[in-house]
């Protein structure tokens, strides 16, 4: 369509006062969207003087890494970052695992009861955990999980829409191919290990991605089980720092540039993920967004 | 294998349990792959779920037996003025931050698909992404810095007007609380919706617009004939994932609120959040949470039908 001819060029393009409006609202949300996070940049890395200071902070006056060593130093935020590491890894791997094998288990052509495994699965997409927040509450202090690692990784460990994704991913590896390799004697690990989780490797990063974020961001579990603040995982103590600041109150006990710093620590991975993973996330958030 | 099915007229019913036996035995192995995730789903997903409607019905003290109570707890916050001050919060933000980051969204994609120049369609793309990634904490402490007497917002306000300028303290201020709700969760939320709409815009078919501008339209005209309703089935998407969500938006509140904005902001969720657990009072909490379960259940299937949801495209 850009190569069109000349003639018609300026057919498709929008007129002047039309273009004029659209710059005006992608600069006006360029700005909206850009500053905020520009400024955290700034702040973060500059004297905590320098940050309190009230106007605009949009450039280095004075640049400072004294932020991200007071967060370490004094708010003592690598516990909750190695908290956060930790519980996000191993529930994630562990979410890839089950929902390759659960994946696996619903494409199998005449396995009995298949239909009923699959309806048990979706009913469960159907429940919102967050509604549940309070017997899952109860469900934890039951099972002596609140304020342990094990709570923070078993809540949230397989999800019905993880398993619909490596499902779907499976069924578009041939499945005759399943079907001579069982012919030829191969054993059923052989065949789901040595043939469909190779082919699988797009689908179970994509797995691996999304679960990462909305782990690594879950506020409503560490919320509900969790009163120790030395198991606070990122979220809980960015939250916990950010309530003793002088946003309301008007005397800040946690200097900015260390909020800020803290916040950037707490993003930094996410946006190593976005930068050099993005492509995963993506065709993840289009499979989220598609009509069963 | 195959001749399993191939005289199907033959296959008597003991054959076919004896077959259904053999098939079983056959995946063993997949059945023991399934187990750990049917085990989790049962402890983790439908014992709460029926866990909470149980408990709905009883009153559960701290010390003592849990007595069964009927529909009490159901009354109780159907008479609390509490909760229905947080289902008037839940409503207002939730659909003020879904009618916002919708029409945001939507303009952004619109806009950024007549932008020519590649590196700025990326690097809109990327900013406006980044937020959706992060989580609430993250974009809440944000904004909070940003609207504190010192800060970035009154900053430019008090470089824009001079003199004399008395800085705002935005997050104690009732009359901005809700608004402040729904515009950082619409900054949070649009890049999503744009992602979504974009995805949808570079998949309609270019001869669509070629024929158009051959015929005479305007670029606007084909924006409206052509790009617009071309994102209908996104634009139902998105509806109905926005009606699901519009209830249950816990994270947001539990970061950004204070008490001073508390009455104007604390939404079902957060409510349930506080009285459940941190108050103890498990029964009535339970009842709104089902009640909540309910609405949305409602809510959506009513969205459904009156966007023709499940009508084809």
């Amino acid at each position: 369509m850009k190569k069109n001819t000349t003639g018609i060029r300026h057919r498709n393009e929008l007129n002047y006062p039309q273009k004029a409006v659209m710059y005006l609202f992608l600069l006006l949300v360029g700005v909206i969207m850009f500053l905020p996070m520009w400024n955290v940049i700034v702040v973060s890395t500059t004297t905590a003087l320098e940050a309190s200071r009230s106007g605009v902070h949009l450039w280095w006056r004075e640049f400072s890494i004294e932020g991200f060593r007071y967060v370490f130093e004094v708010t003592k935020l690598a516990r909750p970052f190695l908290n956060s590491l930790f519980v996000t890894t191993v529930g994630t791997v562990i979410q890839v695992l089950l929902a390759s094998f659960a994946g696996y288990v619903l494409i199998q052509r005449d396995l009995p009861f298949k239909n009923g495994i699959t309806s048990f699965i979706m009913l469960t997409m159907m429940i919102p955990g967050d509604l549940t927040m309070i017997s899952i509450y109860q469900l934890n202090r039951d099972l002596g999980l609140l304020n342990s690692y094990t709570g923070l990784i078993l809540n949230g460990l397989i999800a019905g829409s993880s398993i619909l994704l490596m499902r779907n991913y499976f069924k578009s590896i041939s499945y005759t191919l399943a079907e001579s390799a069982r012919i030829d004697g191969a054993s059923e690990l052989r065949i789901f290990a040595g043939i469909f989780l190779p082919i699988s490797l797009p689908g179970l990063a994509t797995v691996f991605f999304m679960d990462f974020v909305s782990r690594w961001n879950s506020i409503t579990i560490p919320a509900a089980i969790l009163t120790d603040e030395s198991m606070y995982t990122l979220p809980l103590k960015l939250k916990a720092m950010i309530l003793s600041t002088s946003s309301v109150s008007g005397t800040a006990q946690i200097p900015e540039n260390a909020i800020m710093a803290a916040i950037v620590i707490t993003a930094v991975p996410l946006l190593l993920i976005y930068v050099f993973a993005q492509k995963f996330l993506l065709s993840g958030l289009n499979l989220g967004a598609t009509k069963e | 294998m195959a001749n399993r099915a191939l005289n199907p007229g033959m296959i008597d019913k003991r054959s076919v349990r004896r077959q259904k036996l053999d098939r079983m035995r056959r995946y063993r192995f997949i059945y023991v792959l399934m187990i750990p995730v049917l085990v989790y789903f049962l402890v983790f997903s439908y014992y709460p779920m029926a866990l909470g409607i149980f408990n709905s019905f009883r009153e559960i003290q701290l010390l003592g037996n849990a007595r069964f109570v009927g529909l009490e707890n159901y009354r109780t916050i159907f008479s609390s003025p509490v909760y229905s001050q947080a289902f008037v919060n839940t409503l207002i933000v939730g659909v003020g931050t879904f009618i916002l980051q919708f029409f945001w969204g939507l303009l952004l994609a619109l806009f950024l698909n007549e932008l020519r120049h590649k590196l700025s369609r990326s690097f809109y793309q990327t900013v406006s992404y980044i937020p959706n990634l992060l989580s609430w904490s993250v974009v809440g402490s944000i904004w909070i810095t940003l609207l504190a007497p010192n800060g970035l917002i009154n900053g430019i306000l008090d470089w824009i007007i001079g003199d004399g300028y008395r800085p705002i303290v935005f997050m104690s201020e009732r009359s901005l609380a809700r608004g402040i709700m729904i515009f950082t969760g619409a900054w949070k939320g649009a890049g999503y919706y744009a992602a979504l709409f974009l995805a949808a815009v570079v998949s309609i078919n270019p001869t669509l617009y070629e024929a158009a501008s051959i015929d005479g339209a305007s670029r606007m005209q084909q924006i409206v004939n052509i790009t617009v309703p071309s994102l209908m089935p996104t634009i139902k998407i998105i509806t109905m994932l926005g009606v699901m969500g519009m209830l249950r938006n816990f994270d947001q509140i539990f970061v950004m609120q204070n008490s001073s904005i508390l009455d104007q902001v604390r939404n079902l969720l957060y409510l349930i959040y506080t009285e459940g657990i941190v108050q103890f009072k498990i029964g009535p909490a339970s009842a709104a949470a089902c009640i909540v379960l309910l609405a949305t259940m409602i809510i959506s299937f009513t969205v459904r039908k009156l966007i023709g949801y499940d009508q084809g495209d």
